[in-house]
């Protein structure tokens, strides 16, 4: 017991100078966000958070009417005014022009995003293809179409790049393969990315909500096949404010990985890898619960396939 | 204290022991459809080497019709074994699935192909982002989605199955230079974790290797292009031989292993990576759960030193060219 209060302290200190890439702070008042698939959603709660603390607000989304309305709501809620850009993130010229029109960025949130679930042997190819493009390959023309005027930018504070993934990108859940694999490689990206933008002062942060109230949400549990729902209906269901909330924290704070509640943090310890930690405290909290953490996750995977099992049984 | 400690050491493997889902199995190879695709040169034609060795009828799919010939003569050169080729790109389902159909059923499907392209993300063309996400994240789907309704079919009398996934160390961690090439090997998890509990009751088993930098002809020419400090990082590595990989591979697959990650700093990183992947041995997972901490400790240690040979490498930069720092 003493040796562990005597070590605690030395390994809290080893830890401060280990970290990295070291800690940081975001401002988002008086800064230009650009948020994609910000027309509805997290997207748009998104918006109303960056708002309300001053930022200055871009939306790219591929219906003009969509984006009117939240242009409407936006300015009936704060009196202020959004730029909005009508553009599929598929299209990477679209998207470039829009990006240039909208000016230099300071925290570009990739946020867009399309979920169909399904058993894969069911799911039709073109379902796959979309997720994949819009969710991954839409991400990556979204990211390089900024990149130019981010890194050249006259601002010298720091810049943020903040993809939208979700605990489907932490975990692949039956039903979700195709959704999982696009917010996989979300991760992997993000991590390259950070170690190649961190001479520039652009911090990349990876958002991993659980299942959370928006549209989307209400049409993808239609369809969701049952296994589905008995593995990942049983969490929370948060508000998009919420997750708007938190999200915007974790931007500020330059966080690599941001989760949300007791369920979320547990999930980004057990799958932190060789991911970066800025904040000392926190890994220190990863190395310590990271064995109960691993013991938790394979109760967690037992059950999951003893439900599996039983309902093939049937 | 240390009493305390003693007694749970046993206590710890026990409770895995009952614990730890899906369980393991062995699937055979001798005598077994062998499906490979990328399997004309480099990992995937070490694999069907071993599997040839081991007694396996083998298939490899490829691009290149000559590349496939060439295989199929060094092959039965060894082994004395006549392999099935069948020319086809991924990108293109309709010729997968024409390509799969012939074959005929498969037993093991080693989704092993794949392209890559290192450079920062910034200088890399779109097209080749999307190039590298088509063959190796779509492509492997393609290729999935079409052996699957054969792959399903008589399995209670065929034995087990496996789908074994070519993923990388890139997959476990992203690194400089590696963007899109990451992005792809980590989408390569997520759909195995997923596919793996939508398979598992019809006995198909899911695979995921992880090999670092291996001794092919596709990462001598990656080496003359990729930028300095991405190869400053891979020089401290050590690169393994395809057949070594291949070795790893077919032993893996044999044991229904979900992670195969190869030689020791592989494991390790497998370990610190381990996340929610299923993990079938109970013995495994209990060092997995008693060196969890140590192995974020190493992971940390990583980045740290990542971060620093980076910044190493731009400070030097910008010292050599003092007028062109941007404050």
């Amino acid at each position: 017991m003493l040796i562990f209060i005597i070590l605690a302290p030395i390994f809290l200190l080893l830890l401060y100078f280990i970290v990295q890439p070291q800690a940081v702070s975001i401002p988002i008042k008086g800064r230009h966000v650009f948020i994609t698939g910000g027309s509805s959603g997290i997207g748009l709660a998104l918006a109303h958070k960056a708002i309300s603390e001053g930022a200055r607000v871009s939306l790219l989304a591929r219906s003009l009417s969509k984006l009117e309305e939240a242009k409407k709501s936006l300015h009936l809620a704060y009196g202020v005014d959004v730029g909005i850009f009508a553009a599929d993130v598929r299209d990477y010229d679209a998207v470039k022009r829009a990006i240039v029109e909208a000016g230099p960025i300071d925290v570009l949130v990739v946020n867009q995003g399309i979920f169909v679930p399904q058993e894969l042997e069911k799911q039709d190819m073109d379902e796959v293809k979309l997720m994949i493009e819009v969710n991954l390959v839409g991400s990556f023309n979204v990211i390089k179409s900024a990149l130019p005027l981010m890194k050249g930018r006259k601002d010298s504070r720091p810049a943020s790049i903040a993809l939208m993934s979700s605990q489907a990108g932490q975990v692949g859940i039956y039903g979700y393969s195709a959704y999982s694999a696009s917010k996989f490689g979300l991760r992997g990206l993000a991590e390259a990315l950070q170690q190649e933008l961190i001479s520039d002062d652009i911090h990349i942060s990876v958002i991993y909500p659980p299942d959370t109230e928006t549209p989307g949400l209400e049409e993808e549990r239609k369809i969701r096949p049952k296994m589905t729902e008995m593995i990942a209906g049983s969490g929370s269901v948060l508000k998009a404010e919420e997750v708007a909330k938190k999200t915007l924290d974790g931007i500020k704070s330059g966080s690599f990985s941001i989760s949300f509640r007791m369920e979320g943090q547990m999930l980004t310890i057990a799958t932190a890898g060789a991911s970066p930690q800025r904040s000392f405290l926190i890994a220190f909290f990863e190395v310590l619960f990271a064995g109960i953490s691993r013991i938790v996750t394979l109760l967690f995977l037992s059950n999951v396939y003893r439900s599996i099992t039983k309902s093939h049984a049937i | 204290m240390v009493l305390f400690g003693l007694l749970l050491l046993p206590i710890l493997p026990l409770l895995l022991y009952f614990i730890v889902r899906p369980r393991p199995l062995n699937i055979p190879i001798k005598n077994r459809h062998v499906f490979i695709t990328g399997g004309s040169m480099g990992i995937g034609l070490a694999i069907a080497k071993q599997a040839a060795e081991e007694g396996a009828r083998i298939s490899l799919l490829a691009r290149s019709l000559d590349h496939l010939e060439k295989a199929k003569q060094s092959i039965w050169e060894a082994y004395k074994v006549e392999v099935s080729t069948f020319p086809a790109d991924v990108r293109d389902y309709d010729a997968v699935e024409h390509a799969i159909n012939r074959a005929g059923p498969i037993d093991v499907l080693v989704v092993n192909h794949g392209v890559y392209y290192f450079e920062e993300l910034e200088k890399q063309g779109v097209d080749v982002v999307k190039a590298m996400i088509d063959v190796n994240l779509m492509g492997s789907f393609n290729v999935i989605k079409a052996a699957l309704p054969s792959m399903n079919k008589d399995r209670k009398h065929k034995g087990p199955a496996s789908i074994a996934l070519m993923s990388s160390m890139a997959g476990q961690v992203g690194t400089y230079g590696f963007a899109a090439y990451s992005a792809t090997k980590y989408g390569l998890r997520g759909l195995a974790e997923a596919l793996q509990q939508e398979v598992i009751g019809n006995n198909i088993h899911v695979s995921v290797i992880f090999p670092p930098v291996t001794e092919t002809p596709g990462i001598e020419q990656a080496r003359k292009t990729m930028p300095e400090i991405t190869k400053t990082i891979l020089d401290s590595t050590v690169e393994m031989t395809a057949e070594e990989v291949a070795k790893v591979t077919i032993k893996g697959i044999k044991s229904g292993s979900f992670s195969i990650p190869c030689r020791l700093d592989g494991r390790a990183l497998a370990m610190a990576t381990a996340g929610l992947s299923p993990q079938r041995s109970f013995l495994m997972a209990s060092i997995e759960v008693v060196f969890a901490g140590l192995f974020r400790f190493v992971g940390l240690l990583f980045q740290w030193n990542w971060y620093r040979i980076i910044e190493k490498n731009n400070s030097s930069r910008k010292n050599r060219s003092p007028e062109v720092s941007g404050d």
